[in-house]
C-alpha cells in the first residue's frame, strides 16, 4: 500500500489543479510580480535614456562625459519590486492556499469518511500540508521563470549561469518564507471552530509581522522622516551621517530588533543580498554573501520548521473538522 | 421604530458580540496610538539629529541650513494613520461589511426576515446604515485618540485652519474605509461561500494597495507603507504619465494617500496628480460605485431559501 501522507496530497493536489483557485491566485501573484518587474525596467530605461541625453549634450559641447554618472544596470536588480510583491502579496496568497488545503473538508462530511481508514491524524495533516507546500512551490516555480523570462529578454545582457543559481536559492528561500503563513492558516483552519475565523486570524497576525512591524521599523528610521532623507536636506556627507548616528545607536538598536521580529525583514535582507538588490552586494560573489545572511535565511528555515511541526503535532479535534 | 433602523440596530449589536470584529478594531485602536507615538518619536529624532548636526556643521565652519521640522506642520505627527487606515481600518472595514451579512445568511435567519411584512429595501438600508455607523464609530475612537495626542503634547500648537484640517482627514478616512465596506457588504451578498465574499474584497484591496501604485507612480509595496516615500514623482517616462493617467481613477488608494497627505500639511508643493480625473472625484466616484453595488446585492440576496450551502 502507498503511503497514506503522499495519497492524501496527491488527490489535495489533483483537487487543487482542478479548481482553478490556485491558478487564479498564483496568476494574481504573477501580474504583481511582473507589473513591479515592467515598472522597474521602464523606470530604468528612462533612466538610460536622460543618461545618453545628457551625455551626447556634453559631447556636443566638446566637455567630457565622464562629468555625469551613468546608472548602474545589474539586471537582477530590477526584481526588487518583484521581491516585494512575493514578501506581501505572495505571503497573503500562501495564507489562502493553506486555507483552502484545511478547509477543503469541512462540511463535506468527507473527513468521517477518511478517518475511518486507517490513518493518524498526524498523517492526515501532513498529506494536505505537503500538497498545500507543492502547490506553492510550483505557483512560485512558475512565477520566478517567467521573471527570469522576461529579466532575460528586456534587460538586453542576458542571465548568466550564476544569475540563475542566485534565483534559484531566492526561490527556495522565497518557498520557505510563504510556507510559514500557509502553515500558520493551515494550522489554524483545521483547528478554530469557524473557519472564517481562522482566515481573519491568519490575516491579522499577517497584518503585523508582514506590513506594520517592517512599517515601523522603517518609519523610525530617521532618514525617511523628510522627503529626499534627513542628511540630504542637512547637506551632510556619508562619513559625517555615520559619526553624528554613532550616538543613536540605542535607538538604532531598538529599531533594528522591530525590524527583525518581522519574518519578511529576514527574507528581504536575504534576498535582497543575493540578487544584489542592495547596493552594497551589488557584483560580489554568491559565496560571501550567503555566508554573510546565512542568519536571515536560517531564522526562516526554523521558522518553517517550528510551524510545520505545530501544524502536524498539535492535536486535531474531529468534532471541529467537521464543521464548515 | 422604521424597519431600517431595527435591522441596523440589531446588526450592530450582533457586529459587536463577534470575536473577530472585536478583534480587528482592537487592532485598529492600537495601531492609531501607535501611529501617534510614532508621528512623535519619530520627529523627536529628527530634531535631536539635526541639533547635533548643527553643532557638527558649526564645528567644521560649514554654513548650517534650518531645522527641517520646523519647516513641516504639527498636523505630520499624524501621518502614520493614513498608512494603518489603508492597512488595517480598510480591512476592518471588510471584516465588519463580510460579518454583517454573512451572519444573517449563516444563522439561516434570511427565510424568517423574508417571512415577516419588511420591505427588502428597509434591510439594505439597514445594512447599510450599520456598516456606515460602525465605521463611522471606530474612525471616531480614532479621532479621540488622534486628538488627545495633539492636546497632549506641550510643544504642538494647532490653529483653527489645522483642527478644520483634522476633522477633514478623520473625515476623508471613514469614507475611505466605507468604500471597502460597501465592497465587502457587496461581495458577502452576491458571493455562494462565506469566505470567497471575503476573499473578493481582501483581493481587490491588495490590488489597488501594492499593484496599481507600481503602474503609476512606479512605487514598490514597501515604500507605499511610507507615507513620505508614497508621494514620489514618477519617472519622467511617458509609461508612467499615461498608465497615472489611465489608472489614476481606479487607484484609490493612491487617492486617499494624496488628499490624506494635502490635509495633513506633509504633501510636497510640487506634488502633481496626474489622474484623468483628480483625487477627490476618484475617492466620490467610488464611494457611489460601491455604495450602489451594495444595495443592488443586497436586494438580491435569496431571502426566500436557505444560506450558503445550509
Amino acid at each position: 500500500m502507498r503511503n497514506p501522507v503522499l495519497i492524501i496530497a496527491a488527490k489535495d493536489f489533483t483537487e487543487s489543479r482542478r479548481d482553478h483557485f490556485v491558478t487564479i491566485l498564483s496568476g494574481f501573484l504573477a501580474i504583481a510580480a511582473l507589473t513591479a518587474l515592467i515598472a522597474g525596467a521602464i523606470a530604468l530605461s528612462t533612466d538610460v535614456a536622460t543618461y545618453d541625453a545628457a551625455k551626447a549634450s556634453l559631447l556636443a559641447l566638446g566637455k567630457p562625459a565622464d562629468s555625469i554618472r551613468p546608472p548602474e544596470f545589474y539586471p537582477l536588480r530590477l526584481l526588487r519590486g518583484t521581491i516585494e510583491q512575493i514578501e506581501i502579496v505572495g505571503s497573503a496568497i500562501a495564507i489562502l492556499i493553506g486555507f483552502r488545503a484545511a478547509a477543503s473538508e469541512r462540511g463535506r462530511q468527507t473527513l468521517a469518511l477518511i478517518l475511518t481508514r486507517p490513518l493518524h491524524r498526524w498523517q492526515f495533516a501532513a498529506g494536505k500540508a505537503l500538497a498545500g507546500l507543492g502547490v506553492l512551490a510550483g505557483g512560485l516555480a512558475a512565477i520566478f521563470s517567467v521573471s527570469a523570462l522576461c529579466l532575460h529578454l528586456m534587460s538586453g545582457v542576458g542571465l548568466g549561469g550564476n544569475d540563475l543559481l542566485r534565483l534559484a536559492i531566492v526561490w527556495a528561500a522565497a518557498v520557505a518564507y510563504a510556507a510559514c503563513f500557509l502553515l500558520v492558516s493551515f494550522t489554524l483552519t483545521l483547528r478554530l471552530r469557524q473557519t472564517s475565523t481562522a482566515l481573519l486570524v491568519s490575516f491579522a497576525l499577517w497584518l503585523l509581522l508582514v506590513l506594520i512591524a517592517p512599517q515601523i521599523g522603517d518609519t523610525m528610521d530617521p532618514d525617511n522622516q523628510v522627503a529626499g532623507g534627513v542628511f540630504q536636506a542637512l547637506h551632510i556627507s556619508r562619513p559625517d551621517q555615520l559619526q553624528i548616528m554613532q550616538a543613536y545607536a540605542g535607538f538604532e538598536t531598538l529599531r533594528g530588533g522591530i525590524e527583525q521580529a518581522s519574518l519578511t525583514k529576514h527574507f528581504e535582507r536575504f534576498s535582497f543580498a543575493v540578487l544584489g538588490i542592495k547596493a552594497t552586494y551589488a557584483g560580489l560573489p554568491l559565496a560571501p554573501i550567503l555566508t554573510e545572511k546565512v542568519l536571515d535565511l536560517l531564522w526562516i528555515i526554523l521558522a518553517a520548521f517550528g510551524l510545520g511541526g505545530l501544524a502536524l503535532f498539535l492535536p486535531l479535534n474531529p468534532k471541529t473538522l467537521t464543521q464548515e | 421604530m422604521t424597519g431600517a433602523l431595527l435591522i441596523a440596530r440589531q446588526s450592530v449589536r450582533l457586529a459587536l458580540r463577534e470575536n473577530t470584529v472585536l478583534l480587528m478594531v482592537a487592532l485598529f485602536a492600537v495601531l492609531v496610538l501607535l501611529s501617534a507615538w510614532l508621528g512623535w518619536q519619530a520627529t523627536a529624532t529628527v530634531d535631536r539629529i539635526y541639533t547635533d548636526a548643527a553643532a557638527f556643521l558649526a564645528a567644521a565652519g560649514q554654513p548650517v541650513p534650518t531645522n527641517p521640522v520646523l519647516d513641516t506642520s504639527p498636523l505630520i505627527l499624524l501621518r502614520n494613520m493614513a498608512v494603518y487606515v489603508t492597512l488595517l481600518g480598510a480591512l476592518s472595514a471588510i471584516v465588519i461589511g463580510n460579518h454583517l451579512v454573512a451572519a444573517d445568511r449563516g444563522a439561516g435567519v434570511l427565510p424568517l426576515i423574508g417571512s415577516r411584512s419588511l420591505p427588502r429595501r428597509s434591510y439594505a438600508l439597514g445594512k447599510l446604515a450599520a456598516l456606515s455607523g460602525l465605521v463611522l464609530a471606530l474612525m471616531l475612537a480614532a479621532a479621540v485618540i488622534g486628538t488627545v495626542t495633539l492636546l497632549a503634547l506641550p510643544a504642538v500648537q494647532l490653529h483653527p485652519g489645522q483642527w478644520g484640517r483634522l476633522a477633514g482627514f478623520f473625515g476623508l478616512s471613514a469614507l475611505y474605509m466605507g468604500i471597502f465596506g460597501f465592497l465587502s457588504l457587496a461581495a458577502a451578498a452576491a458571493t455562494s461561500s462565506r469566505s470567497v465574499g471575503l476573499l473578493i474584497p481582501v483581493a481587490l484591496w491588495l490590488a489597488v494597495t501594492f499593484i496599481l501604485p507600481a503602474l503609476t507612480l512606479n512605487l514598490t509595496p514597501t515604500a507605499v507603507l511610507n507615507p513620505i516615500s508614497a508621494l514620489v514623482t514618477p519617472p519622467d517616462a511617458g509609461f508612467f504619465q499615461w498608465a497615472g493617467w489611465l489608472l489614476g481613477p481606479l487607484s484609490i488608494s493612491q487617492a486617499y494617500g494624496t488628499t490624506a497627505a494635502g490635509l495633513l500639511e506633509f504633501r510636497p508643493m510640487d506634488w502633481l496628480d496626474r489622474s484623468a480625473i483628480g483625487a477627490g472625484p476618484t475617492l466620490g466616484l467610488w464611494c457611489a460605485a460601491s455604495l450602489t453595488l451594495a444595495f443592488r446585492a443586497l436586494l438580491s440576496l435569496p431571502f426566500s431559501t436557505g444560506d450558503y450551502d445550509a
